[in-house]
């Protein structure tokens, strides 16, 4: 009964390339979408519908919401007062909110009614979905309507979604991963060799992972498409805007700079702040993601990165 | 003087229930709540509980094998072990289900289902006469005693003042609210879990508040007293048997739970499962039978029923724990020792709860009961005509919860999301709702001494310092104070309650109030005064009463104490 599929149409908050991504692939999967967007920068198609009205919103079951995580509470907020108990809110951020590192389904949770929610998360890129490159992505939610729900969506021959109840490992992988793919990016700017980068991305990943136990979240998670499988494809540089802005940053670009071109990534500097207060306070091992964050600060000069990072203490794995 | 033919009751009737013989059907008027007409449904209840297990588990023929198969193995392991007046009259009949289940037919095993199902329903099942009811209404608290100890009555209750009782136990929080909805809706209430005491003093203590009867599982240990058992039989509650492992049991008791709900009888379930070894507040709670609720509504729903169900988050806060004492040990053994049913503890030995009892009227408030405001099964608010609120305050429907595409529907694993999110809702609402006591806070502030004296030393060689550590009274006395000033402004913030005596007590006599407090009643002395220096006589006990701020202890740090602090905090982790 749960996995019954129900059509209609995909509604999807937020018109960043992420949101019109999600859009083409529901599009292509069959489904009318609606898109919501401050500022419509594209224009619709025969499928895509493009509305600045948040109340539409609530005439589909599923919701996508694909706006960066500063914004999540006031948009949700907004978008809470016209839904109610039947919507689904799936979100696709690469954030945590605030010093205790609250994850987006909590702000989601806290700003509207809903409760059938969850977090989609793995190697995604706004420009694959939008080409229907082959690929794949986890969803986590504990509700089993919302997983049937979402690969009725954007699920098909080109797009696997694998799926999990562990909806804060996909959160904080997400997260966690998408600051390792900017380190990723910034040793490939600085000329790192791929052993180079393998030791930083799988230290990395051992740090994601204690992190993400710590709060409760599961390490087979971080092993599966929400961790590795999105490290990966970071390694293999699958045009996620996490990687360019490691490289700008490597290039020596001012964090005015980097910011601009981070455009999608806003979250980036204020996530990597917070991640390294909740390190500091609760003394886990993670060298690598302070580091991340210290240079994203402008406190590490990049080459001073590199002599650090080497310069580590060797010990058991 | 009573004791002997007591002890031969309890011989004859082990766990049976006792009913009073219905003579003269009591009067009930239709505003009564629903618990005084439940003998008349009582074996409506139990027919519904067999049928729907029927319907549930002969849909699968595998799946229906899987059960027996493994109530039948654990029953007869059980049984075989316990050798009692029960394993007498089942035991044989498990063996021969086991020999011969293989060899069934479909149609034999469902037979066999239905009556194993309506010997469990009937065993669960409880009982409430209203007779008893009111009665117990009008002699409590010498009722209460004579649960506690019938040997005591009257002249040792009396002199030890019960009719003090009232002024011993507080009720704070929305009550009128929760009057108000127990008229439009079913309220489940859930309790923090510190004693045996709880359901007992809690039943006391909504119906003096004007709130209808509550119905509770109790664990059947706890019904071995012939008196104990005859009044909680009376008053509504029903029996799990902890013992039993077998899948099939626990379906049982959830139908069970669940219909009671579904047909509006208030329920309270304790969803932390057992009581709190650590005396901390539960800061993760698994809800159990408690999710039954959501269950419940969507059933009813279905059945075009719309009768909301209403959670009611509860902290029961004590100044002293009757079974502090067991708790504490059982909890300092870890997780690989710690039982989960505890028989031979405190509140089994009537000495034990009567010098509890001797000791409760020097106190000058003993029990806090605090309600929160109600929510739905979802985690919204309620507003006082009983109606879901989003968290901008309009009103929503519950039953959108449960449906989709406006129509509802009864959906196991969609109502397990919604318990997880309920359960993980809770303790953030236990944290801001928990009453501290003033023997907490001066526990805290002597055990964080405790700590700061002996750094870097792990729990189990510091639990071993007994009689070794001191303080200056007058530090005491001031950090006890700054303290609670401190909760007095995380109270404001509301992140937290304080209890009456720390309220309006002065610092030094919220000391000399707990030093009293736990000379007397526990075995051992926590701590004492020696001249101008009080001495931690007992880092366990101590270490239980400060556990209830665990989660306050670095809002309430001093820069010296803050490293000790921390460590305190990081106590939570442990559990």
């Amino acid at each position: 009964m749960s996995e019954t599929i129900v059509g209609g149409k995909v509604g999807v908050l937020g018109g960043g390339a992420f949101g019109w991504g999600l859009a083409d692939a529901a599009a292509r999967a069959g489904r009318e979408v609606l898109l919501w967007s401050r500022r419509p920068q594209r224009e619709a198609t025969a499928a895509i519908t493009v509305t600045q009205d948040l109340a539409a919103l609530a005439s589909a079951e599923l919701i996508f919401v694909a706006v960066p995580s500063p914004y999540v509470a006031e948009v949700a907020g907004s978008l809470g007062e016209h839904l109610d108990g039947q919507h689904f809110l799936v979100h696709v951020s690469r954030g945590v909110v605030g010093e205790q590192l609250a994850t987006l389904t909590t702000v989601l949770r806290r700003q509207t009614p809903c409760r059938r929610i969850g977090a989609l998360g793995g190697p995604l890129v706004a420009a694959a979905l939008s080409a229907g490159a082959p690929g794949g992505a986890v969803i986590g939610t504990r509700f089993p309507e919302v997983r049937a729900a979402v690969r009725a969506a954007i699920g098909g021959p080109s797009l696997r979604i694998y799926s999990t109840d562990d909806v804060l490992g996909v959160e904080l992988g997400a997260t966690l991963a998408g600051l390792l793919s900017l380190a990723l990016g910034f040793g490939m700017g600085m000329g790192m060799g791929a052993a180079t980068l393998a030791v930083m991305a799988t230290r990395g990943l051992g740090e994601a992972t204690r992190i993400g136990v710590s709060l409760g979240a599961r390490a087979e998670t971080f092993q599966g498409l929400a961790g590795i499988g999105d490290l990966l494809a970071a390694f293999a540089d699958d045009g996620r805007p996490e990687v360019a802005v490691g490289k700008a940053l490597a290039g020596g670009a001012s964090r005015a700079a980097v910011s601009e071109l981070a455009g999608a990534y806003v979250e980036g500097v204020t996530v990597a702040r917070w991640i390294a207060g909740y390190i500091e306070r609760t003394g886990i091992s993670a060298p690598l993601l302070r580091m991340i964050a210290g240079a994203l600060e402008g406190q590490i000069r990049g080459d001073e990165v590199v002599e650090r990072l080497m310069a580590r203490e060797v010990g058991d794995e | 003087m009573l004791a002997a033919p007591m002890s031969m009751l309890s011989r004859l009737i082990p766990s049976r229930p006792l009913r009073m013989p219905q003579i003269f059907s009591p009067r009930v008027s239709p505003d009564d709540p629903r618990i005084f007409t439940f003998n008349n449904e009582r074996d409506q209840i139990i027919d519904e509980v067999v049928a729907r297990a029927v319907e549930q588990h002969s849909r699968d023929p595998r799946r229906l094998l899987y059960l027996l198969n493994d109530a039948a193995n654990l029953e007869v392991r059980r049984l075989s072990s316990q050798r009692d007046a029960e394993a007498e009259l089942s035991l044989a009949d498990w063996q021969k289900l086991l020999r011969r289940l293989g060899k069934m037919s479909d149609d034999d095993r469902r037979e066999a289902l239905r009556q194993r199902v309506r010997v469990m329903a009937r065993d669960i099942a409880g009982n409430f006469d209203v007779r008893v009811f009111r009665t117990t209404r009008r002699l409590v608290p010498g009722v209460l005693t004579a649960i506690m100890d019938p040997s005591a009555l009257p002249h040792e209750a009396l002199r030890a003042g019960w009719p003090r009782l009232d002024a011993l136990a507080t009720v704070e929080g929305p009550v009128a609210k929760l009057q108000a909805l127990a008229k439009i809706g079913t309220l489940v209430l859930v309790p923090t879990h510190s004693s045996n005491l709880d359901s007992i003093a809690l039943g006391y203590l909504v119906d003096r508040e004007g709130l209808p009867p509550v119905v509770y599982g109790a664990g059947k240990n706890l019904f071995s007293n012939p008196i104990v058992s005859f009044f909680m039989h009376n008053l509504g509650a029903y029996r799990i048997d902890r013992r039993i492992g077998a899948r099939l049991y626990k379906d049982v008791l959830k139908t069970y739970s669940c219909l009671m709900i579904e047909r509006g009888y208030h329920s309270l379930f304790f969803p932390g499962g057992t009581r709190s070894r650590s005396g901390m507040v539960e800061s993760r709670v698994k809800l159990g039978l408690a999710g039954t609720a959501i269950e419940a509504f969507a059933r009813n729903l279905t059945r075009g029923v719309r009768r909301p169900v209403y959670i009611v988050p509860t902290t029961i806060n004590y100044a002293l724990v009757l079974e502090a004492e067991t708790l504490i040990e059982d909890w300092l053994k870890g997780a690989g020792q710690a039982r989960y049913i505890i028989e031979d503890d405190e509140f089994s030995r009537y000495e034990r709860v009567l010098a509890f009892a001797k000791k409760l009227p020097a106190l000058r408030s003993a029990a806090v009961v605090r309600f929160a405001d109600p929510i739905d099964p979802f985690g919204n608010e309620v507003d006082e005509a009983g109606r879901s609120l989003a968290p901008g305050g309009r009103v929503i429907d519950p039953a959108s919860y449960v449906s989709r595409g406006g129509v509802p529907s009864v959906d196991a694993a969609r109502d397990a999301g919604y318990t997880r999110e309920l359960g993980e809702a809770l303790p953030g609402r236990y944290a801001r709702e928990t009453v501290i006591m003033w023997t907490q806070l001066v526990a805290h502030v002597l055990y964080r001494r405790l700590v700061v004296e002996s750094p870097g030393i792990d729990l189990f060689g510091r639990q071993r310092r007994r009689g070794e550590v001191m303080m200056p009274r007058a530090e005491l006395i001031a950090e006890v104070e700054e303290a609670r000033d401190r909760l007095l402004s995380l109270e404001l913030a509301g992140q937290v309650r304080l209890g009456p005596v720390l309220r309006a007590e002065s610092a030094e006599s919220a000391v000399t109030l707990a030093l009293e407090a736990w000379r007397g009643y526990h075995t051992r002395p926590i701590a004492t005064a020696h001249g101008d220096e009080v001495v931690i006589e007992d880092p366990n006990l101590l270490l239980f009463y400060q556990n209830r701020l665990v989660g306050f202890a670095e809002a309430l740090a001093r820069p010296e104490t803050l490293a000790a602090s921390r460590e305190i905090a990081a106590l939570e982790g442990r559990r």
